[in-house]
């Protein structure tokens, strides 16, 4: 699995380093109010038993184990987060194991929300969010499959239609309101492939 | 009860045929439920981004689209266990009167409100009951339905082997989404039974795909790894189709196949599949818009693939 770190090493600078001594100017003592407040109510409860790494698919797959992020989140280690805050697959598998009813894969979310406020944005979130802006969905609408859809008798596509420019509007006006687009840098002009 | 179809971004623009399939299978010709359109329906919006980013702009954006359900007194049916997973959970955050009033105040700026749908209490009381939200798998399997399902197969699928994905966002959380058993579902595989054929029981039924949460799009090696162990587990119960509820799970087995095997597992959504037993015309169900050639599947139960 030597390619998959190196893929998200290379997005992200950090790198984990095992030998380094850890000194207190390493840690980081908000960091587990931060994940709290963005959701992560369960960090600082957890008993360390490691049933939510177990079960993770992540966690048998490369180096990122559930219960090892957790106990750096209740150290304040900031940094050794850095590298798996994006390889959780949000499966709730986790929390559907642990003993104590906890919830890891919302202090994951709550890891990701923090990283976009430090402007650690992956391009995919920046990809999707400035196609909803532009396109009111998600995913563009295909040339290809518009055609195939002739063939079936579907009906056209709703962001084919001209009442499509009023429901844009008000998906544009939402994410202006909550001041998304500040916070990823997308206006509503521009589109992604 | 009328239900508004919610299909969502990955279903209508990569895999029409599966709301080909959805349409007729509700429609005249098969089921005959009062399903109807709602076309101002955005992005649900996407969990693994929105929710993962900033939970006030997933949860002003998911009221909008129970806004809209709301107005109609319908029940949303989605078709993808994303949309499904995040309008169910934006629900129960909607049930908290505080995040209501915060949201409500985003929703003024397009003349939204989101309160619930009104019902008649005692006297002149009124009850506001939250927008329910259905998986299409969970309407289809009301006692009522499966018997219709179960009169209208024309054509049996006997033989046809048949690996169940759930998915994870069909499960879990089990505080959201308890409409199935979230260590042992039995809807998908009793739809699939009634249908004619047989659900293999594999290793490891229950694991993830490896597509939710982002990682399909930022580790798509990783991705492809999780799929590579399922896809061991289901070829070596000889399978002869995948057959998922989820369109994003679809696209994760129907693209990432290609990458470890040459001989692929054709995978089809449960609403295709019930179309095929069903007597809809084959050629309509966009099968052969997957990259991994549904023809073995056709061959298997004795249509002649075009």
């Amino acid at each position: 699995m030597g390619e998959v770190e190196k893929v998200f090493i290379s997005g992200l600078s950090e790198k984990l380093t095992e030998d380094k001594i850890i000194t207190e100017k390493d840690l980081d003592s908000e960091f587990a109010t931060e994940i709290i407040r963005y959701g992560g109510k369960d960090v600082m409860t957890c008993l360390q038993c490691g049933n939510c790494t177990g079960v993770c698919p992540i966690s048998l797959k490369i180096e990122y184990k559930t219960r090892t992020t957790i106990k750096y989140c209740q150290f304040g280690m900031k940094q050794h987060t850095l590298n798996t805050r994006w390889v959780c697959a949000t499966c709730y598998r986790c929390y559907e194991h642990c003993p104590a009813d906890l919830n890891p894969a919302e202090v994951m979310i709550a890891l990701r929300h923090i990283a976009i406020r430090e402007g650690i944005i992956p391009p995919f979130v920046k990809a999707a969010a400035a196609n909803l802006m532009q396109f009111g969905l998600t995913v563009k609408p295909d040339e290809a499959m518009i055609k195939e859809r002739v063939k079936m008798g579907l009906p056209d596509l709703p962001q084919t239609k001209p009442g499509w420019s009023q429901v844009r509007k008000e998906v544009v006006a939402i994410i202006e309101a909550t001041k998304y687009d500040r916070l990823l840098g997308i206006t509503s002009k521009e589109g992604v492939e | 009860m009328t239900y508004a179809y919610f299909f969502g971004c990955v279903i209508p623009s990569r895999y029409p045929g599966i709301e080909y399939a959805v349409r007729w299978v509700t429609g005249k010709q098969g089921l005959n439920l009062d399903v109807v359109d709602i076309p101002e329906f955005s992005c649900c919006p996407v969990p693994g981004i929105f929710y993962s980013t900033d939970r006030d702009t997933w949860l002003a954006l998911a009221a909008r689209n129970l806004c809209l359900a709301q107005r109609g007194k319908m029940e949303v049916m989605t078709v993808c266990n994303g949309c499904y997973g995040s309008l169910l959970k934006a629900t129960e955050y909607l049930s908290e009167p505080k995040r209501m009033g915060q949201v409500n105040k985003v929703l003024s700026k397009v003349g939204m409100k989101y309160t619930g749908i009104a019902e008649k209490g005692e006297g002149t009381r009124r009850i506001f009951r939250p927008v329910s939200v259905r998986h299409f798998v969970d309407v289809i399997h009301t006692d009522g339905v499966m018997m219709e399902l179960a009169k209208g197969i024309k054509k049996p699928l006997s033989g046809l082997k048949v690996a169940v994905h759930y998915g994870c966002h069909y499960l879990r959380p089990t505080e959201h989404t308890a409409i199935d058993d979230a260590n042992d579902p039995v809807k998908v595989d009793d739809i699939v039974k009634v249908l004619g054929a047989e659900s293999v029981d594999y290793e490891d039924k229950l694991a993830c795909c490896g597509a939710g949460g982002g990682v399909r799009s930022h580790v798509v090696e990783l991705a492809n790894a999780l799929c590579e162990d399922k896809f061991k587990n289901i070829s070596s119960e000889n399978a002869d189709v995948i057959v998922t509820p989820c369109p994003f799970c679809l696209l994760q087995f129907d693209n990432s196949q290609k990458t470890f095997t040459k001989r692929g597992i054709p995978v089809v959504h449960v609403a295709q599949l019930m179309a095929i037993a069903m007597g809809a015309d084959v050629g309509k169900l966009g099968l052969e818009l997957h990259n991994v050639s549904c023809n073995p599947l056709l061959a298997k139960i004795g249509m002649v693939p075009k």
